[in-house]
């Protein structure tokens, strides 16, 4: 976020597009619901009349997959009426007279005919955000888990550059990252193209550096991306160690994945279950758990936090970072023997400029949220107050384009899929903790009356949903909250394995996959459950709801 | 630590759900956590927590959990293992990979629900075993 979680209580004007917060960060909405009661309105776009579409002042009831078209046509609109911040724009962008050549057949029309919105009521939503003094922007994956996702990201800041929203209390555009650490796992430089830090490795002088730090020179290219690998298993990856990640549950299309994981010579996984993932490889390595082990998490607002060891690990099981540590020193590497989460962190502090301001010791208050640049630096809440990164903020001239697959005769509905409040993810925790289970023991399929009665299907029986991909049998629940067209369901539980269906596409620059756009064919079926039917190599042996207590 | 009752142990700590990061006291007695209390002075919630973050934890106690290491045997079942019998497949078989297709053949995939000292130790592994940049977290997907 460029915003502190904080400044979810400031804005006048809030914008939530793909975002489906009060189910996937429930206690970040709570910020907004109090902004909301102070009186600051909110503008939801979703394909989907969620709660936060219930809850807003203008809901716009987006086709999946057109972000990018109401986006631009909101632009449009913000420079027609003269709500741009002269100031703001010519101080801390550029590119604003091709930016404003670029939106001239961007009309709020053009927008109507992509994305299905009433034109007045995106010229409504351009107005609102475009003439408060506060206006911030928050988004989730139903922006980046498209084959534009970059283009929906780029939009969106269009709108804050246009309109002065960067730098200041209750302001931004802030992404709502998923999983507790997932921003950590970026700052720690587990990713193919950056180091620690995000400094990059195509750079000769970091290069320079960590070979001085790792005793090992780096290739100066960038790695390939885990979609990529996928693809080269068998044929280029031969090897490798997966750490927390039941990929073959939550990555697209699952018949693929589980073919390119087989197709490896030597698969190790760490994890606290035998996930799906798990069962495929050659050495399953018993991780201690989130309540057994020491570290630090960083939050979705940057904010670097302690996590502490409370019980003692399960049987024998290890916290990771031992676990890789002596991967690493039986295959003669050095370096690796450290005897705590301690020197690992500080290391981390050390090479990346962006932490250099801690330790591990400093870090224990929680208070800080990178980039902490030096020692003595109170850490940066609120990123881009007096000059973005690259100096002045770039306006991108981005076009819509067609998800990757469109429906047709043979897939007429939009399938989008996410998450519930009460699942997480793949289910492999809640799946095994009773008391959610009683509150969400199965997945459905999430219909709108008009549909069901067009496909047959009927509330609470069972509909067999295919794509070009494969099959699943799913139950089948009518209601208002999916659009006429579009169908919803959650990808949590493995015996509905949704991602069956999923991997039209991904955005070529970030590989994220299109997970929020399949379209589907549906017909109503007797009786459901034959797992995967009709893809041909669905392998569950273990749904986690099997595990834990008699059927429902 | 503050001991609460005189059986009962207060470990301060992060919810490891969603990104939001809320604080809590996780309750522990006899080695088992017991209850979660949200905390009030913590930045993020401010004494709020959601469904999973409130109840969600007593997957830690499961059953199902991993206990010990596996390795799959000649008949290609999963069978359990010493932790030195199973670190030292897992190496041996990096390194035979290697051998026969070269460094770019092995790949590593961090997690987004491990502390930053194991993502940091992934790619760590990754850039000092191989000398590639080939490692991800599960970010994408």
């Amino acid at each position: 976020m460029s915003n502190p979680l904080a400044d979810m209580e400031k804005p006048d004007v809030i914008f939530c597009i793909g975002t489906n917060m009060t189910e996937a960060h429930p206690v970040a909405a709570t910020r907004l619901k109090k902004a909301l009661a102070r009186g600051a309105k909110m503008i939801v776009a979703d394909p989907r009349r969620i709660r936060l579409a219930e809850m807003a002042d203008l809901y716009l009831p987006i086709r999946v997959g057109s972000d990018t078209a109401l986006l631009l046509g909101m632009a449009h609109v913000i420079v027609r009426e003269r709500l741009a911040d002269r100031e703001f724009v010519a101080t801390r962008t550029e590119g604003y007279d091709e930016l404003v050549d670029h939106l001239q057949e961007k009309t709020p029309e053009w927008a109507e005919s992509i994305t299905g919105v009433p034109a007045a009521m995106i010229e409504e939503a351009a107005i609102l955000y475009g003439s408060s003094d506060k206006a911030a922007i928050y988004y989730t994956l139903g922006i980046t888990e498209h084959i534009c996702g970059v283009e929906n990201v780029q939009s969106l800041c269009n709108l804050a550059l246009l309109t002065g929203n960067f730098g200041r209390e209750g302001t931004g555009v802030n992404p709502m990252r998923g999983q507790n650490n997932i921003q950590g796992a970026g700052d720690s430089g587990a990713l193919p193209n950056n180091y620690a830090g995000f400094q990059p490795v195509d750079d000769a002088a970091n290069q320079a550096k960590f070979e001085k730090a790792y005793g090992r020179k780096v290739d100066l290219e960038k790695g390939i991306t885990k979609v990529t690998a996928l693809e080269q298993c068998g044929d280029g990856i031969f090897g490798m160690l997966i750490d927390g990640e039941n990929t073959v549950v939550s990555d697209p299309d699952q018949e693929h994945c589980i073919h390119a994981l087989k197709s490896l010579e030597h698969l190790v996984v760490i994890d606290i279950f035998l996930t799906e993932t798990a069962e495929l490889a050659d050495v399953v390595l018993p991780a201690a758990s989130w309540a057994e082990t020491d570290g630090n998490f960083v939050n979705t607002e940057r904010r670097i936090q302690r996590v502490r060891k409370a019980v003692e690990p399960a049987g024998e099981a290890r916290p990771d970072w031992w676990i890789i540590g002596q991967i690493a020193q039986r295959m003669g590497m050095r370096g690796f023997d450290y005897d705590s989460a301690v020197p690992i962190f500080n290391e981390l502090c050390e090479l990346s400029p962006i932490y250099a301001g801690i330790d591990w010791d400093l870090a224990e208050s929680g208070q800080y949220q990178w980039p902490i640049p030096y020692r003595g630096h109170p850490g940066t809440p609120r990123l881009h107050e007096d000059e973005f990164i690259n100096g002045r903020g770039k306006f991108s001239f981005t076009d819509y384009r067609d998800p990757a697959e469109t429906i047709d005769e043979d897939y007429p509905l939009w399938l989008t899929t996410g998450r519930r409040l009460e699942s997480y993810h793949t289910r492999t925790q809640t799946g095994r903790s009773e008391g959610i289970n009683d509150l969400l023991p199965e997945e459905t399929l999430e219909v709108h009356p008009s549909d069901a009665a067009r496909y047959g299907l009927h509330d609470g029986g069972w509909a067999r949903m295919r794509s070009r991909r494969g099959a699943v049998d799913v139950r089948v629940q009518t209601t208002r909250r999916s659009p006429q067209g579009t169908v919803f369901a959650s990808f949590s539980f493995a015996d509905v394995p949704i991602n069956v269906l999923t991997g039209s596409g991904y955005d070529p620059i970030t590989h994220t996959a299109e997970l929020k756009v399949c379209p589907v064919h549906v017909e109503s079926i007797a009786e459901g459950g034959a797992v995967g039917a009709g893809a041909s190599k669905v392998l569950v042996q273990n749904p986690p709801g099997d595990l834990v207590g008699e059927p429902r | 630590m503050n001991a609460t009752m005189s059986d009962t142990k207060t470990t301060r700590t992060i919810c490891g759900y969603c990104g939001v990061g809320c604080s809590l006291d996780l309750m522990t007695r006899d080695n088992r956590i017991i209850a979660v209390h949200p905390a009030f002075d913590g930045p993020a919630n401010q004494g709020a927590l959601c469904v999973k973050g409130q109840f969600a934890y007593d997957y830690v106690h499961h059953p199902d959990r991993l206990t010990h290491p596996l390795v799959r045997d000649g008949e290609g079942r999963l069978q359990k293992a010493s932790w030195d019998e199973a670190l030292q497949r897992a190496a041996q078989g990096f390194m035979d990979v290697e051998q026969r297709h070269g460094r770019h053949a092995v790949y590593g995939v961090a997690s987004g629900r491990t502390p930053s000292e194991a993502n940091y130790m992934m790619q760590k592994f990754i850039r000092v075993g191989f000398g590639t940049n080939y490692i991800d977290n599960c970010s994408r997907a």
